[in-house]
C-alpha cells in the first residue's frame, strides 16, 4: 500500500496577466505524489515552484492568475474546477500547506492555540471545546514545542522563527491530511534549526503516513529528505528521477550545474574537493524567453540545434526507470 | 556608494515612466499642466488680464456670449475663473514649498542627529500638532493681517508636521545603511552626507508630498476666504465661493460652479496624479 | 509593567507637550498678536484709557508672568471674559456645546458605521467593479470643496426643494432634530471620501499579508478571513483615527454652524474670528488642544490591550 498515488499533476499551465501581457509562470508540469513518501520541486527563484503549490491548493491569486489549463487530481478527483466550498473541505483538511515565511504566515493577534485550533474547528466540527483545546496541546507536544499548555496561550511574537515554524506544522498536520506541501519550510530559519524541522517532518510523515510536496532551492535538503526529485526551469519539469538516480546520473546540464554549485567535502580527508561551480548569467525573463530550449543561454553543452529548435524540450525516458529528461542534448 | 542615489534616480525615472504610460493618471499629469499654464499665462498677462472689465449688467445668467454670466460688479465670472487659477496655483506652489522646506530640514536634523535635537524636534511637532490646524491659522493670520502673504505663510506654517514625521523616520533608516557609512570613511561633513546622500534616497517623499500639500492647500484657501481671511486684492476660487453665499437665495448659482468646477478638477487630478506617483515610487505606502 | 503605571508614564510625558501648548499660545497671542486696545477701544483711545486697558488685561506683567498665567488658564478653565459679549467664556463654552454635540455625535457615528462598512465591502470586492466604483466616488467627493457643498446643499434642499428647514436651532431633545438632519447629511458626505479611503487602505494593507494565505490554506471561508482575520488587525489603525476624531467634535463644525444658524462652538469661533474677540479663540484653542492629547494617550492605551505586540514600556 505504500506506493498508492494520492495526487497526481498532469501537464497544469497556470498564467498570470500583467502590464506586459500573459506570463505562463507553470507551464505544462506533470508528477506524482506517493503515500508515505516526499518528492522534491527543485529550482531558482522564479521557476513556478510555489506557482504550482498554489494551484495545487487552489490559492492561485485571481485576478491576475488562473490554472489555464491541465489536471490536478487528488484520490482522482479533479480539484481544478471544483466548487469553492468543496475546496475548502479539502484545503487544510486533505491538503495542508506550510509557508517560507514563519515570521509573518502566523497571524499576530491570535495566540497560537486560537490559531491551531481553528483548523480543528473547521474540519472536525464534532469536537467539543475541550477536546479541540487538548488537541491544540497534543499537536503542539507532537511538534516538539516544550511545556505545551503554556506555550498554547501565547502569541507568535513570543516565539523564535524554529518555534513558529513548528507552530505552522503543528496547524498543517492538526487534520492529518494526505498531503503536505512544504514551500521552503527551511530556508528563513538558521541551520541547525532547519535540521531539526526536516528531521520532525520525516519523523511526522512516518506516524502519519502522508505524501509530502518538498519545494525547495537546496538539493542539501532534497538528498536527504526527498524520495524522487522533480527540477523545475522556466516553468517546466526538465528532468525527474529517484533521489539516487538523479544525484549519481545527473542527465541534464542544469541539474548538473546545480550540484556542482553545492559545497562538497571529500569524506576522508575532510577537505573541500574543487572548486565550486556557478551557474553563469541568470534565469531568462518568462516575458522573453528564446526559442528552442531555455536554459541555452547558460547552458555548457549547447549546441545550433538546441538553439534551432521550435518548441521547448519534452521530457523523455532516460537512462533507469523512472528517470525523464528535457534536454535536446543530455549528458550521458 | 553611489548606487543608491543611482537607483533612486532610476526609480524616479521608471515611476514617472509608470505614470505616463496609464491613461487616467496621463489625463491627470496634462489637466495639471493645462492649469499650471494658465497660470502662467495670467501672470504673464496674456490672458484674463481684463477680468476686472464689466461686461455687462449685474448678475447676468450664463448665455453663449458670457459663458459663465457676470457677477455683481458685471464682471464676467469666466474671465475671474481664469485669472483666480494663478491665485490658486501660486498658493499650491508657495504653501507645498514651504511646508516642504520646514518638514525636510527638520525631520532631517533630527533623524540624522538624534539624541536631545531629535528629542526638541519631536516636542516641537507634537506640541504644533496638537493645536488644531485651523486655530493656529486663524491665529497666524490675525497676526500677519489680511492677504496673500498671510495665505500663504499661515498654511504653508500649518502643513509641515507630517512630512517631518515621515522624513525623521526615514532618515534614521537610512543612516544606518552602507552607503552612509561609506560616506563616513571618506570623511564626509555631515551636512555633505545629508544633502548628497541622504536627501536624494528620500527624495520621492518629497515628491508625493508634494502633490498632497498642493491639494490641502488649494482647498483651505476656501475656508480662509470663509473667515474674511483670504487674498485681496484678486479673485480667487475660496473668495468667489465665499461671495455666492448672499447670491443663491437671488438664483445666482453661477459664480459658485464657475469655482467649484475650476477647483473640483484640479484637486481631483492632483489626487489621482498623487496617488499613481506613490503608488509608482513607494508601494509600501499604497493608498495611505 | 502594569497598565496603570505605562498610563501614569504616558500622562507625564504629555506634561511638556502641554507647558509646549501654553507657549505657542502666549507667543501667538502675547507677544506677536497686534494690541488688542484698537479692537476694543477704538481708534480714538487715549493713552491713558490704552494704558488702563493693558493693566486690566495683565498685559503689563513680566512675560513670564503673563505665560504662567495662560498655563494658569489652561488648567483651571478659568478663560475670562470675552471681549466682544463680556459674557464668562466657560459659561458660552458650557451653552454652545449641546448644538454642537447635537450636529457631531449623530455625524460621527453615522460616517464611521458608513465608511467602515463601505470599506471592508470594498475590500472584500476588491479588484470588482463596486471598489472600483466607490473609490472613484470618494475621490471625487473628496475634491469638492466642503463650503460648496453646504452652500448648494443648503440652498437646494432646503431653499429650493424645501426639504429641511434652512436655518435656526432649538433646545432640547427632540426639538433640535428638524435642524440638525441636513447638516449631519451633507457632513456625511463631506467626511465620506477620505475617511473610506483610508480605511479602504488601512484594511488592503493587511489582506495581502503572509497570515492572510495562511488562513486561506486553512480552508476558511473568505468571509471569515476577511471579517475575523484581516479585520482584528485593521483595528489598531481604525480605532486611533476614531479616537482622534472625538476632540473635534467638541470644537463642532465652523461652516455648517454658521450656515445654519446653530449656536454652537463652531459658531462662536467663527463669531470670535471675526470680532478678533482673542479670549475666546485663545480658550477654544486650549481646550481643543488638551483634548487632542488626552486622546492621544486614550489611544496609546488602546494599543497595548488591542495589539498583543505592543510591549509596555
Amino acid at each position: 500500500m505504500s506506493y498508492d498515488k494520492i495526487l497526481e499533476v498532469k501537464d497544469l499551465v497556470v498564467e498570470f496577466k500583467t502590464d506586459r501581457g500573459i506570463v505562463k509562470a507553470v507551464n505544462g508540469v506533470n508528477f506524482d505524489v506517493f503515500k508515505g513518501k516526499t518528492i522534491g520541486i527543485v529550482g531558482e527563484s522564479g521557476s513556478g515552484k510555489s506557482v504550482t503549490a498554489l494551484a495545487i491548493m487552489g490559492l492561485i491569486p485571481n485576478p491576475p492568475g488562473r490554472i489555464a489549463s491541465g489536471q490536478i487530481l487528488f484520490n482522482g478527483k479533479s480539484l481544478v474546477n471544483m466548487e469553492a466550498s468543496e475546496m475548502r473541505k479539502i484545503r487544510g483538511n486533505k491538503i495542508a500547506m506550510i509557508f517560507q515565511e514563519p515570521m509573518t504566515s502566523l497571524n499576530p493577534v491570535f495566540t497560537i492555540g486560537n490559531q491551531i485550533e481553528e483548523v480543528i474547528e473547521l474540519h472536525q466540527p464534532h469536537l467539543s471545546n475541550i477536546e479541540r483545546q487538548a488537541k491544540a496541546v497534543d499537536m503542539l507536544r507532537l511538534v516538539g514545542i516544550p511545556s505545551p499548555e503554556k506555550r498554547v496561550n501565547e502569541y507568535p511574537h513570543q516565539l523564535s522563527g524554529g518555534m513558529r515554524q513548528r507552530v505552522m506544522i503543528a496547524i498543517a498536520l492538526s487534520c492529518e491530511p494526505d498531503v503536505l506541501i512544504a514551500d521552503e519550510p527551511t530556508t528563513a530559519l538558521d541551520v541547525t534549526i532547519q535540521a531539526q524541522i526536516l528531521e520532525l517532518m520525516k519523523k511526522l510523515q512516518k506516524e502519519l503516513g502522508m505524501g509530502i510536496i518538498l519545494i525547495t532551492h537546496d538539493l542539501g535538503v532534497v538528498a536527504e529528505t526527498c524520495d524522487s526529485v522533480s527540477v523545475m526551469y522556466c516553468g517546466q519539469i526538465v528532468e525527474s528521477a529517484d533521489v539516487e538516480t538523479l544525484f549519481n546520473h545527473p542527465t541534464h546540464p542544469y541539474t548538473k550545474g546545480l550540484m556542482d554549485s553545492i559545497p562538497s567535502f571529500d569524506s576522508t580527508s575532510g577537505h573541500k574537493k574543487e572548486r565550486l561551480q556557478t551557474i553563469e548569467g541568470m534565469v531568462p525573463s518568462l516575458f522573453n524567453l528564446p526559442n528552442g530550449c531555455n536554459f541555452q543561454d547558460r547552458c555548457s553543452k549547447v549546441t545550433e540545434s538546441c538553439r534551432g529548435m521550435k518548441g521547448d524540450p519534452v521530457l523523455k525516458p532516460s537512462k533507469g526507470e523512472g528517470h525523464f529528461v528535457a534536454c535536446f542534448n543530455p549528458l550521458s | 556608494m553611489s548606487t543608491e542615489v543611482k537607483q533612486s534616480k532610476s526609480l524616479l525615472h521608471s515611476a514617472l515612466l509608470k505614470v505616463i504610460s496609464e491613461k487616467l493618471s496621463l489625463i491627470a499629469l496634462i489637466i495639471v499642466g493645462i492649469y499650471f499654464l494658465v497660470a502662467i499665462l495670467t501672470s504673464a498677462g496674456i490672458l484674463a488680464s481684463d477680468w476686472n472689465k464689466e461686461v455687462g449688467a449685474s448678475y447676468m445668467p450664463p448665455s453663449s456670449s458670457i459663458i459663465f454670466g457676470t457677477d455683481i460688479f458685471g464682471r464676467s465670472v469666466f474671465q475671474k475663473v481664469v485669472k483666480a487659477t494663478e491665485t490658486a496655483v501660486a498658493i499650491g506652489i508657495v504653501v507645498s514649498c514651504i511646508s516642504i522646506l520646514i518638514g525636510t530640514t527638520m525631520g532631517m536634523i533630527a533623524g540624522y542627529f538624534g539624541g536631545f535635537i531629535d528629542e526638541l524636534i519631536v516636542w516641537f511637532y507634537t506640541t504644533f500638532s496638537s493645536i488644531p490646524s485651523i486655530m493656529l491659522l486663524v491665529a497666524i493670520a490675525f497676526i500677519l493681517g489680511k492677504g496673500t502673504m498671510t495665505v500663504f505663510l499661515s498654511l504653508g506654517v500649518t502643513s509641515w508636521v507630517g512630512l517631518c514625521r515621515i522624513v525623521r523616520a526615514e532618515v534614521m533608516k537610512h543612516k544606518e545603511r552602507e552607503y552612509v557609512h561609506a560616506a563616513n570613511a571618506i570623511g564626509a561633513t555631515h551636512s555633505r552626507k545629508l544633502i548628497k546622500h541622504i536627501l536624494p534616497n528620500i527624495s520621492h517623499l518629497l515628491i508625493i508630498n508634494f502633490t498632497q500639500t498642493f491639494d490641502a492647500a488649494v482647498k483651505s484657501e476656501v475656508i480662509l476666504s470663509f473667515l474674511g481671511l483670504g487674498v485681496v486684492g484678486r479673485p480667487s476660487w475660496g473668495t468667489m465661493i465665499d461671495d455666492s453665499k448672499l447670491e443663491l437665495s437671488r438664483g445666482v448659482w453661477w459664480q459658485l460652479a464657475a469655482a467649484t468646477l475650476a477647483m473640483f478638477v484640479i484637486v481631483l487630478a492632483f489626487n489621482i496624479l498623487g496617488d499613481a506617483l506613490r503608488d509608482a515610487l513607494d508601494p509600501k505606502l499604497k493608498g495611505k | 509593567m502594569n497598565l496603570y503605571l505605562y498610563i501614569f508614564r504616558r500622562l507625564l510625558y504629555v506634561i511638556p507637550v502641554l507647558f509646549g501648548v501654553c507657549l505657542v499660545i502666549f507667543v501667538l497671542f502675547n507677544l506677536v498678536a497686534p494690541d488688542p486696545a484698537y479692537t476694543l477701544l477704538g481708534k480714538h483711545a487715549t493713552i491713558q484709557q490704552i494704558n488702563e486697558l493693558h493693566h486690566e488685561l495683565g498685559m503689563d506683567k513680566p512675560f513670564i508672568v503673563q505665560y504662567l498665567d495662560t498655563v494658569k488658564t489652561a488648567f483651571t478653565f478659568d478663560f475670562g471674559y470675552s471681549w466682544a459679549s463680556k459674557q464668562n467664556i466657560w459659561d458660552m463654552i458650557k451653552a454652545g456645546a449641546g448644538p454642537s454635540l447635537s450636529i457631531t455625535g449623530p455625524l460621527y457615528i453615522l460616517s464611521s458605521l458608513l465608511s467602515i462598512s463601505l470599506a471592508l465591502l470594498v475590500a472584500y470586492f476588491r479588484g470588482k467593479f463596486i471598489d472600483k466604483f466607490v473609490l472613484v466616488l470618494s475621490i471625487v467627493g473628496l475634491s469638492i470643496p466642503s463650503l460648496a457643498i453646504i452652500l448648494f446643499g443648503q440652498w437646494f434642499f432646503a431653499y429650493k426643494l424645501g426639504w429641511f428647514e434652512i436655518s435656526g436651532y432649538e433646545n432640547g431633545f427632540p426639538n433640535f432634530i428638524p435642524y440638525v438632519i441636513l447638516p449631519i447629511i451633507l457632513y456625511v458626505f463631506i467626511f465620506f471620501g477620505g475617511d473610506t479611503r483610508f480605511y479602504r487602505a488601512v484594511i488592503l494593507d493587511e489582506a495581502y499579508q503572509d497570515y492572510v494565505r495562511t488562513a486561506r490554506s486553512k480552508g476558511l471561508s473568505e468571509y471569515k478571513v476577511m471579517f475575523k482575520h484581516v479585520l482584528k488587525n485593521s483595528m489598531i489603525p481604525i480605532l486611533t483615527n476614531l479616537i482622534i476624531q472625538i476632540p473635534s467634535l467638541i470644537l463642532g463644525l465652523l461652516l455648517a454652524e454658521t450656515f445654519f444658524s446653530i449656536p454652537g462652538l463652531g459658531a462662536m469661533v467663527v463669531k470670535a474670528i471675526n470680532n478678533s474677540d482673542f479670549p475666546v479663540i485663545k480658550a477654544m484653542t486650549i481646550l481643543s488642544a488638551f483634548g487632542f492629547i488626552l486622546f492621544n494617550v486614550l489611544t496609546d492605551v488602546l494599543y497595548t490591550v488591542v495589539d498583543p505586540r505592543m510591549k509596555l514600556k
